[in-house]
C-alpha cells in the first residue's frame, strides 16, 4: 500500500473517480495546465484532457454557477475554490441556488455538486487565504459538510463527496497538505459521510474536533500522561453524527471542543447545545470551547496567538477535568 | 408622542438622522421616488433629493460595495437590501470588506455603514422573501447585527446604528412592519446597541427571543401565565455584541431556558445562546436549555410556512418540557 500525504491523496481520489465515471469532471482557477495552486488536480489535465479538468477565470461566482447547471444536466462537477477566503463571492450561488435545487423542485432535480477549498491557518498565508468558514455553510440547510484530517480519510470521503447525489462542500486541511504521509489503498474505497471517527478511546474527557486541529489535539494528548482523553474527529460536520459524540460523552461526562474558527455561533456552540440539550444529566462540567477568537484571522506575524495549540488544548482539558 | 407603526418609526428615524447630519443618506432598490417597497423611505427624496436618496440597480454587490467606499469617505450611507434573501449576493462585501476594514487598517479607517434587510416569513411572499438570515452575519466578526421587535426600539436602534462608527446589519422585522402601533418620541432618541430588555418579568422560565418571534413569545407568557406559570420574556434586540448579563441574570433566577427564533436550528444564534448559558450559568440549570426554531430545511413557500414558523402551540410545549424536566 502506498503511503500518501493529503494532496496526493485527494489526487489519487480524483484520479480513480474520473477514471470509473466520465461524468466526473475538475474544473476552477488554474486546476488544468498549472495542476492547482496546491497541486491537487496535478496531471488530471494529461490524462483527461481539457474537457475534463477546465481551467476557469478568476471568478467564483461563475465557477460555482456553471458547475450548479452541469450539475442539473447529469455532470459530477468538483469545482475547486482556490482558497477559504474566496468562497464568499460564490456565496449566493451555494447558498441560493446549489443548497435549494433539490427543495425548490421537490426532489425532481439534485445537484450533485462537489466543491473543494483548502481552508484553515498556520501557513503563513495573506488575508483572505487563512479562514475556518465551515460554520456558514453548516447553518445553510441543503448542504453537506465535509472536512478531512488524514489521508486515508480525504480519500475516501471525497470519493464518497462525488458520489452523494447533493451538493458537499469539501474543506481541506491545508496545513496538513504535506504534513505527514499514511497508508492510502490504490484502488477506490469510500468513508461514508456523517460518521465520526474515534481517533483515540479514552474514559475521562472526550475532545470533539476536526480538520486541522485533529492533529494539535493528539500533540496536546501525549503531553497529558496521566489522562485519559477520547479524541474524536467529527470528518463530517453536516450531518452530525450525534450519536457517536453522546455515547462519548455520557462515559466521559467533560467535553472539549476545539477549532480554528471563531467562536460565536460556530459549529462549536451547535455541539455545546446539542450536548447539553441531549446529556445534561451525565455532565460533570460546562462543555469547554477552545477556539479562534471573534476577531478575523491576523497576518502571519500573529497567526500563532489566533490558532488553537496544544497548550491551549491542554488547558481546556485541565478546565473541565478541575471543575 | 405619536402613535406608529415600525414602518413608520424607521422612516422617521431615517429623517430624524438626515435632518441632523448632512452626510447621512440612503440608497438601495427603488428607495428614491417610489419610496422602498415597505414604504420605509418614503417622501425622503421630496425633502432631501436625489443625491441623498439614491436610486441604485438591481445589484446588491453593487449597492454594499459603493456604500463602503463612501463610509470610507465620510458619509454615513443607510443601504437597504429589499429583502434577506437578497443579501447573499452582497455577502463578499458584508464579510470580506465592510467587517475587516477596520482591522486591515488596524483602526485607521471604519466603517460607518448600517445595511438595512426586511427579514423574516410570514407574510406569504415567493422565495428568497422570508429568510432569518442574522447567524451568518454573527458569526462574522466586525459586523454589528441589531434586530428591533417594535416602533419605539426601531426608531432609537436605528438611529444608534447610524452613529455607530461600524458596520451594522439591521434586520427588521417585516411581519411586524405594520402589525401595530406603538407611541414614538418625535424627537431624536437611542436606543443603545447592546442592551436587551425585559420584555415581561416573570420567575419560572426564561423566554428569550427577538425580532419578529416577540408577539409570539409574549402570547405564550401571556397563556402559561393562565397555567399558573410565570415566563420571564428577554427582547435582545442586539444579537451582537450580546447582553450576556441581562441574559445569565435571568436564568440565575429561573433555572429553565427556551431560545425561540425563525431561522434553522443547526449553528443558529440559539446555538450560541445554548452556548453561553452552558458556560457562564451551568450550576444554575435545572433543565437542557430547549430551542423552538426553524426546521433545517429552506423556509417553504407560502403555503406550507404556518407549519415552519414556531408558533405559540411549539412553544407552550417547550416550556411545559423544561419544566417536567
Amino acid at each position: 500500500m502506498p503511503q500518501m500525504t493529503l494532496i496526493q491523496a485527494i489526487n489519487d481520489a480524483l484520479k480513480t473517480e474520473m477514471r470509473r465515471d466520465p461524468t466526473v469532471i475538475v474544473m476552477g482557477e488554474d486546476v488544468g495546465v498549472n495542476g492547482g495552486v496546491f497541486r491537487a488536480t496535478e496531471s488530471l489535465y494529461k490524462e483527461f484532457g481539457q474537457d475534463r479538468s477546465i481551467d476557469t477565470p478568476l471568478a467564483e461566482s461563475g465557477i460555482v454557477g456553471c458547475a450548479i447547471g452541469m450539475a442539473i444536466n447529469g455532470l459530477k462537477p468538483v469545482a475547486e475554490i482556490q482558497f477559504d477566503g474566496f468562497l464568499p463571492p460564490a456565496f449566493d450561488q451555494i447558498v441560493s441556488h446549489a443548497a435549494r435545487l433539490c427543495w425548490r423542485s421537490r426532489g425532481r432535480f439534485h445537484v450533485p455538486l462537489v466543491i473543494r477549498v483548502p481552508y484553515g491557518g498556520g501557513i503563513r498565508a495573506l488575508e483572505h487565504h487563512s479562514e475556518a468558514p465551515e460554520a456558514y455553510y453548516v447553518h445553510t440547510p441543503g448542504l453537506k459538510v465535509v472536512i478531512p484530517s488524514t489521508p486515508y480519510d480525504a480519500k475516501g470521503l471525497l470519493i464518497a463527496a462525488i458520489r452523494d447525489p447533493d451538493p458537499v462542500i469539501f474543506f481541506e486541511p491545508k496545513r496538513l497538505y504535506r504534513a505527514f504521509r499514511q497508508e492510502v489503498p490504490e484502488g477506490d474505497y469510500t468513508v461514508p459521510l456523517g460518521k465520526a471517527n474515534v481517533i483515540r478511546e479514552g474514559t475521562d474527557v472526550t475532545v470533539l474536533s476536526w480538520g486541522t486541529m485533529v492533529r494539535v489535539c493528539l500533540q496536546a494528548i501525549e503531553q497529558l500522561e496521566s489522562v485519559s482523553v477520547e479524541l474524536l474527529d467529527l470528518r463530517t460536520l453536516a450531518p452530525l453524527d450525534i450519536e457517536m459524540i453522546v455515547n462519548s460523552v455520557t462515559k466521559t461526562g467533560r467535553v472539549v471542543i476545539v477549532q480554528e474558527a471563531p467562536r460565536t455561533c460556530s459549529v462549536s456552540s451547535e455541539l455545546t447545545a446539542l450536548i447539553n440539550e441531549r446529556t445534561l444529566l451525565q455532565l460533570q462540567a460546562p462543555v469547554a470551547r477552545v477556539t479562534g477568537y471573534d476577531t478575523h484571522m491576523p497576518y502571519l506575524s500573529r497567526e500563532q496567538y489566533y490558532l488553537p495549540d496544544a497548550r491551549r488544548v491542554k488547558k481546556g482539558i485541565e478546565k473541565v477535568l478541575s471543575f | 408622542m405619536s402613535q406608529m407603526t415600525i414602518v413608520q418609526a424607521i422612516n422617521d428615524a431615517l429623517r430624524t438622522e438626515m435632518r441632523r447630519d448632512p452626510t447621512v443618506l440612503v440608497m438601495g432598490e427603488d428607495v428614491g421616488v417610489n419610496g422602498g417597497v415597505f414604504r420605509v423611505t418614503e417622501n425622503l427624496i421630496k425633502e432631501f433629493g436625489s443625491d441623498r436618496s439614491m436610486d441604485t440597480p438591481l445589484a446588491e454587490s453593487g449597492i454594499v460595495g459603493t456604500a463602503i467606499g463612501m463610509a470610507l469617505y465620510g458619509l454615513k450611507p443607510v443601504a437597504e437590501i429589499q429583502f434577506d434573501g437578497f443579501l447573499p449576493p452582497a455577502f463578499d462585501h458584508i464579510v470580506s470588506h465592510a467587517a475587516r476594514i477596520r482591522w486591515r487598517t488596524r483602526g485607521r479607517y471604519h466603517v460607518p455603514l448600517v445595511i438595512r434587510a426586511p427579514y423574516s416569513g410570514g407574510i406569504r411572499s415567493p422565495e428568497h422573501h422570508a429568510e432569518s438570515p442574522e447567524a451568518y452575519y454573527v458569526h462574522t466578526p466586525g459586523l454589528k447585527v441589531v434586530i428591533p421587535s417594535n416602533p419605539y426600539d426601531a426608531k432609537g436602534l436605528l438611529i444608534a446604528a447610524i452613529r455607530d462608527p461600524d458596520p451594522v446589519i439591521y434586520l427588521e422585522p417585516k411581519r411586524l412592519y405594520r402589525a401595530f402601533r406603538a407611541d414614538v418620541p418625535e424627537e431624536d432618541y437611542v436606543v443603545p446597541i447592546g442592551t436587551a430588555r425585559i420584555a415581561r418579568e416573570g420567575s419560572d422560565v426564561t423566554l428569550i427571543a427577538w425580532g419578529a418571534m416577540m408577539p409570539v413569545a409574549l402570547s405564550t407568557a401571556e397563556k402559561m401565565a393562565s397555567q399558573n406559570t410565570s415566563v420571564e420574556v428577554i427582547d435582545l434586540r442586539t444579537l451582537v455584541p450580546l447582553d450576556s448579563e441581562t441574559v445569565l441574570e435571568s436564568v440565575k433566577k429561573t433555572g429553565r431556558v427556551v431560545i425561540l427564533h425563525e431561522a434553522p436550528k443547526t449553528c443558529g444564534f440559539g446555538s450560541e445562546l445554548a452556548a453561553v448559558v452552558n458556560d457562564k450559568a451551568f450550576e444554575h440549570l435545572k433543565a437542557p436549555v430547549v430551542r423552538v426554531t426553524g426546521p433545517d430545511t429552506t423556509i417553504p413557500l407560502a403555503r406550507l410556512e404556518d407549519y415552519y414558523l414556531p408558533d405559540v402551540g411549539r412553544c407552550v410545549k417547550a416550556i411545559q418540557r423544561v419544566l417536567s424536566y
